[in-house]
């Protein structure tokens, strides 16, 4: 009996590139909500239809006091007997941080997925790159690239990434510095508390975290039947058993448990979290992290998966 | 019977040993070759797997354990026996048996009787006729019979709660064979030598072909021989057969209700057949010891019985005093009042004339009898006095002004008394207050240590005589006597040379004066003594009386009364055996063995012919199949062990080498320093108030309902968070406090969420919080029902405000008002005109300030003393201050607006400023006033 998965090739950058632009072709621009802007904002592309630093006119209002001096606008006050001050509108582009697990066990396809976990990851991250540069948001990759605001940001990280291969495990988080949005990609196959270790911090620090779940259609169904040994491709760890198809309840049991006390943890740090299976369409999850990174709650479609 | 040591009880199960290759085979069957699969989410189906995994092929020697085991349990069913019995009976006589049936066979009789029956089956075997003779029964019939007969006289007889008669028993058997020399004389013996000791020698002559000794074990010969009442614990002896290794054995005293009162131990010492046991109690829970027994030896000897010798005694008190009770502490029999009570029941006559008074306490029987300072009784009562001490009764005289001024011809005195008293110190005087010396050896005192701080100032003296000194029980470092006594017939008169009271001496008020009465009064003699007639002799009806088993029963049988004669200790016999003789009202006991015997084993030394000595049957033949089963168990323990170690269930708890020696190292030197103990003068809970002394915490109170408490800690820690950063207030956690118990005074401001579900707070609690308000401390209750209400009848208070209304009812509320706009509260941090929390709109009422109309009216602040020690709110404080651990708030503002969180958090700083400073901040507003008057 042929096994039912097997570890693949890694993807060049240049293949899954082009994928990633075509599914970002199908999304629309997204601008994400900059709720809790404070420190990354910066002069950006778009204004924010809110009063704050930037070039454009916004309003005038009456000068209340305690205000600087040098904000009143003179001129318009000559006109009457009240004191104005000029308001600008607010321009911001927000900083997002790009992130996709490589680790061995994201190299894995069974025969039920389209491709491989790594693949659907790297396509899912260069097309939020293309996606989010197209409205001229600050796009980095912890590790890897700087934050940069450009139009072709997505080639520009995916030619980053092929000097820089993504290593496994979760990001180094050190460059981050101050309030921004970080999406990461991965399967999350560790165990919930050292994920959370991980990411309680970075949530501290004030970070919203957008997490995708790629997971293999057999690693959520374990198709498996009769004695069977398995192997974990990260640590070579052997387990047999002797009737799979025995334990496969308790196997969906515990694997959704995890994936609902993941999910639950993250939606507690105010993070969302996006389960999707690599034999769904990538623009499933795509629209879904886009639709949070720009404010809207997420539906639920597909019966929550994605 | 068989060339091996030993046979097989079932051999037919060892055909199962066939089955052993099957065995092995099926042992090392493996499985299948698995499907290889590579599964990134092992580590989640390890979680559910882990029951399921084998090893592909068990290693050789784990096979080998596993047939090991399978032949231990094989050979086990199969049942080896080793020594089985064969039968050696001599067949140039009839079989004598000789068996003891005394106390101490009592524990092993039934193998006794299997062992005599076995002997039995073999004469019967070789149709010899049976000689049975019992050494504890009070006939002795021997006559040789056959065996059927034997059997059945085997299954009548018993153990006897007696010692054996063997010679009367050997004599008895010498009669029956008349000059017949038995072919096998078979002793089964307890072991324990009685009488001279020569019972083997008597034996011998009878000139049996094969003499047998058959001893059990004796470990169950242990006898508790004497009990003594100790200063403060029961001495008991006990006494054993078997010394060869050491021993201990527990020892329970019973009340006479079979209750136990008291435990102790007794350890032999290996070698050694004589042991003491303390049981330490009280002396009034020694007076009710009746039994002590041995645990775990049901036999007569481990019991012992006591009698009423260790009763309170009854002691009458006389004083030659007009009774006043009005100036106590001058009294003497104050002193002797609280000195005895607690050791002896005290009587006191209802008369204050003697005449009348003597006769009065003499009729209720006294052991004792304590005068205190009467210097002459009237003539008519020195007669039945001397006869109630010459029947026994003790008396006590105590010096005084009075017996000091008595004509020297008293008879109640032990010794001839001067007139007058000496004087010690005083201006007169060039001697010094004199202490005590040692008390002399012989006295009942002696153990005592000597008294440091006696001072006796005042005595009475004893003419010098010849034996004065060895009537003296305790004396002043100069010589002359302080105690001194003289046995008179049964009894005995003692006097104390100085006062009852504290003017003569300090001996009264010191704890010497308290052991020296006890002591005096565990000498008297118990159960009473009547001043009429005598006992010389007295006949006592059996009572209760004690079975081979060791337990009390009310069965006499065939008991003869007991003759007790003076001065002569009556000894356990068929006619009596030990129990209790006399009545419920009073009885003595009759124990087994002679005071202080010591079970020694039988001499056979010197015997003219050779004797074979064996054990008891059952003994010599032992099953292997016990320790068969043990083997397998173990091999399955190590087997289990070897699996679960190969299944990797050890791997996690693998400790590094180093770390393992480091910690081996540090149990060592745990095991080997004596740790540096101090008194440990602590209570439970110091630690805890001591943690939360150094900083200022918040508290609330346990409601008891874990959403409410979750939301008062978290709302807590938000204020606290809050202070911290807005205020130099710098507070600790939040403290939770249980209001029945914890200490409250630590905390200025208590948070208390009303909620109507949890418990009622108990009114003990209740008027703790009553005690902390008085003291200072501010409650801040808080209803948490500002919108509660909406929805239901205006009229109608919600749930949680009736709970309020049903705790304020039990405490003293001074008058509330909403917190006024010139109040300090609203000034006291930042300025607010509201006290908003979760909700907004209820007032925050606090303890309404006396309307001081004189003040103006323009005046910033209301100066006011104090802090309102009470406030009340409806607008759910916690709720809005609460945040999770992310510093995230947790429950939303009613409407959503951030601004009134952050006015909750400045209500929050508000009332604890104004909790931590009081009026000082009403002060603050007066500076500019007070630095204008000081001319600044």
């Amino acid at each position: 009996m042929a096994a039912i998965g097997h570890i693949v090739e890694r993807t060049p950058s240049g293949e899954v590139l082009s994928r990633a632009q075509m599914r970002a072709r199908l999304i629309p621009d997204c601008m994400v909500e900059a709720k809790r802007i404070a420190n990354t904002v910066i002069s950006g592309w778009h204004g924010r239809r809110k009063r704050g630093i930037g070039e454009n006119f916004w309003q005038f209002r009456p000068y209340s006091d305690g205000e600087s001096l040098s904000r009143i606008d003179w001129r318009r006050s000559a006109r009457d007997d009240h004191t104005y001050v000029r308001d600008r509108e607010w321009e911001a582009a927000h900083t997002i941080w790009l992130w996709a697990d490589l680790s061995p066990s994201m190299m894995y396809k069974s025969k039920f997925g389209h491709v491989s976990k790594e693949s659907r990851a790297l396509v899912l991250m260069l097309a939020l790159a293309e996606i989010l540069a197209r409205s001229g948001e600050r796009i980095g990759c912890p590790g890897v690239m700087e934050p940069v605001s450009a139009r072709n940001a997505a080639e520009r990280l995916a030619s980053a990434l092929m000097h820089t291969p993504l290593s496994g495990g979760l990001p180094q988080t050190g460059m981050i510095r101050a309030v921004s949005d970080l999406v990461l990609i991965g399967d999350f196959l560790d165990p919930v508390d050292t994920i959370m270790a991980r990411l309680a911090p970075l949530a501290r620090r004030g970070m919203r975290g957008h997490i995708v779940e790629i997971a293999d259609p057999a690693e959520e169904a374990f198709p498996y039947a009769g004695r069977t040994e398995f192997t974990d491709p990260e640590t070579g760890e052997k387990l047999t058993a002797g009737r799979a198809e025995i334990v496969a309840d308790d196997y969906r049991r515990a694997y959704f448990a995890r994936r609902d006390s993941l999910g639950d943890m993250l939606r507690h740090l105010g993070w969302t979290f996006t389960p999707h299976r690599t034999d769904h369409l990538a623009s499933e999850a795509l629209v879904a992290v886009h639709m949070y990174l720009s404010g809207m709650p997420g539906r639920a479609t597909h019966g929550g998966q994605l | 019977m068989s060339l091996l040591p030993f046979i097989f009880a079932n051999p037919m199960m060892l055909a199962a040993l066939v089955a052993l290759p099957a065995i092995w085979w099926l042992l090392r069957m493996t499985p299948p070759k698995p499907v290889t699969e590579i599964f990134p989410p092992l580590r989640i189906l390890a979680g559910v797997l882990k029951r399921e995994e084998t090893p592909s092929k068990s290693p050789w020697w784990l096979t080998l354990l596993r047939m090991l085991m399978a032949a231990a349990i094989i050979f086990a069913i199969a049942d080896p026996v080793f020594n089985p019995r064969s039968n050696t009976l001599s067949a140039d006589g009839p079989l004598a048996l000789v068996i003891d049936n005394s106390w101490a066979t009592a524990a092993d009789w039934e193998r006794r009787v299997e062992t005599a029956e076995a002997l039995i089956g073999d004469a019967e075997d070789r149709n010899l006729p049976v000689a049975i003779v019992f050494t504890a029964d009070s006939e002795h019939n021997a006559v040789p019979g056959s065996a059927t007969a034997a059997r059945n006289r085997l299954a009548a007889a018993s153990p006897q709660p007696l010692q054996p008669e063997r010679t009367a028993a050997v004599n008895a058997l010498k009669t029956a064979l008349d000059g017949t020399a038995p072919g096998t004389l078979a002793f089964l013996t307890d072991g324990i030598e009685t009488g001279d000791g020569k019972v083997m020698a008597e034996l011998a002559a009878l000139a049996p072909a094969n003499l047998r000794l058959v001893e059990g074990r004796g470990d169950q010969a242990v006898a508790i021989t004497n009990s003594a009442n100790d200063a403060d614990s029961m001495v008991v002896t006990a006494s054993r057969l078997d010394t060869n290794s050491a021993r201990t054995l527990p020892i329970t005293a019973y009340d006479t209700r079979g209750r136990t009162v008291a435990n102790g131990s007794v350890a032999f010492a290996a070698g050694e057949g004589v042991a003491t046991a303390t049981l330490a109690a009280p002396f009034e829970l020694r007076n009710d010891f009746a039994r002590i027994a041995i645990d775990g030896t049901a036999t007569a000897g481990g019991t012992f019985l006591l009698d009423d010798g260790f009763r309170r005694r009854r002691v009458a008190l006389l004083s030659g005093e007009a009774r006043d009770q009005s100036q106590p502490l001058l009294s003497p029999l104050y002193y002797i009042n609280r000195a005895l009570a607690p050791y002896a029941d005290l009587v006191q006559p209802n008369e204050a004339d003697l005449a009348v008074a003597i006769p009065e306490l003499l009729a209720q029987k006294p052991s004792m009898l304590i005068m205190a300072d009467i210097g002459r009784l009237p003539d008519e009562t020195y007669a039945p006095v001397t006869k109630w001490i010459e029947n026994g009764g003790t008396l006590i005289r105590f010096a005084g002004p009075r017996l000091a001024a008595a004509p020297a011809d008293d008879p109640l005195v032990p010794v001839t008394l001067r007139q007058g008293e000496r004087a010690l110190g005083g201006a007169l005087s060039w001697s010094q207050p004199q202490p005590l010396a040692d008390y002399p050896a012989l006295s009942p005192f002696a153990g005592m240590p000597r008294p440091q701080d006696i001072l006796v100032k005042r005595q009475v003296l004893a003419e010098p005589t010849a034996d004065l000194s060895s009537r003296t029980w305790a004396s002043l470092a100069d010589g002359t006597p302080l105690v001194t006594t003289k046995a008179q017939g049964a009894g005995r008169i003692i006097l104390f040379h100085v006062s009852a009271e504290a003017t003569w001496s300090n001996l009264p008020i010191s704890g010497d004066f308290v052991e020296m009465l006890r002591r005096s009064v565990q000498l008297s003699r118990s159960g009473g003594v009547a001043s009429e007639g005598t006992t010389p002799g007295q006949t006592l009806a059996p009572y209760r009386l004690l079975n081979a088993d060791g337990v009390l029963t009310s069965e006499t049988g065939r008991a003869r009364p007991l003759e007790i004669s003076a001065g002569k200790a009556p000894v356990s016999s068929a006619e009596n055996p030990p129990g209790l003789y006399g009545s419920e009202e009073g009885f003595s006991a009759l124990n087994l063995l002679p005071r202080d015997t010591r079970l020694k084993p039988i001499d056979a030394t010197g015997l003219p012919m050779a004797y074979t000595s064996e054990a008891l049957i059952g003994a010599e033949a032992w099953s292997l199949k016990p320790s068969l089963f043990a083997v397998a168990l173990i091999l399955l323990l190590v087997d289990s062990a070897v699996v679960l170690f190969m299944g990797g269930a050890f791997a996690r708890l693998r400790i590094p080498a180093t770390t393992a020696v480091v910690i081996a190292l540090a149990a060592a030197a745990l095991v080997a320093a004596p740790g540096h103990s101090l008194a440990d003068d602590g209570k439970p809970g110091d630690e805890n108030i001591l943690a939360r002394l150094d900083k200022t915490h918040l508290a609330y109170v346990i409601t008891g309902e874990a959403e409410v408490d979750r939301l008062s800690e978290r709302g807590l820690a938000g204020l606290t968070e809050f202070l911290t950063y807005r205020t130099t207030l710098e507070p600790g956690p939040p403290v939770g406090l249980d209001i029945a118990s914890d200490e409250l005074s630590f905390y200025s401001l208590i948070y208390w969420p009303i909620s109507a579900n949890a418990p009622m707070p108990s009114p003990q609690a209740v008027s703790r919080i009553d005690a902390y308000m008085r003291a200072g401390g501010t409650v801040l209750f808080d209803t948490r029902d500002q919108f509660s209400s909406l929805g239901t009848n205006s009229g109608n208070t919600s749930p949680n405000s009736e709970r309020l209304q049903a705790i304020l009812g039990d405490l003293d509320i001074p008058p509330l008002e909403p917190v006024p706009t010139d109040n300090v509260l609203t000034k006291s941090f930042y300025l607010l005109s509201n006290f908003p929390g979760r909700y907004n709109g209820s007032p925050l009422w606090i303890e309404a300030q006396p309307d001081n109309g004189s003040q103006p009216t323009g005046r910033p602040a209301r100066a006011g003393d104090g802090v309102s020690p009470i406030m009340i709110t409806g607008n759910d404080f916690a709720g809005a201050w609460a945040i999770d651990g992310n510093g995230a708030p947790l429950l939303p503002t009613v409407p959503p607006d951030e601004q009134q969180r952050e006015y909750a958090y400045r209500s929050g700083v508000n009332i604890m400023m104004y909790m931590l400073t009081g009026n000082y901040k009403a002060d603050q507003v007066h500076i500019p006033a007070l630095l204008e008057r000081l001319g600044q």
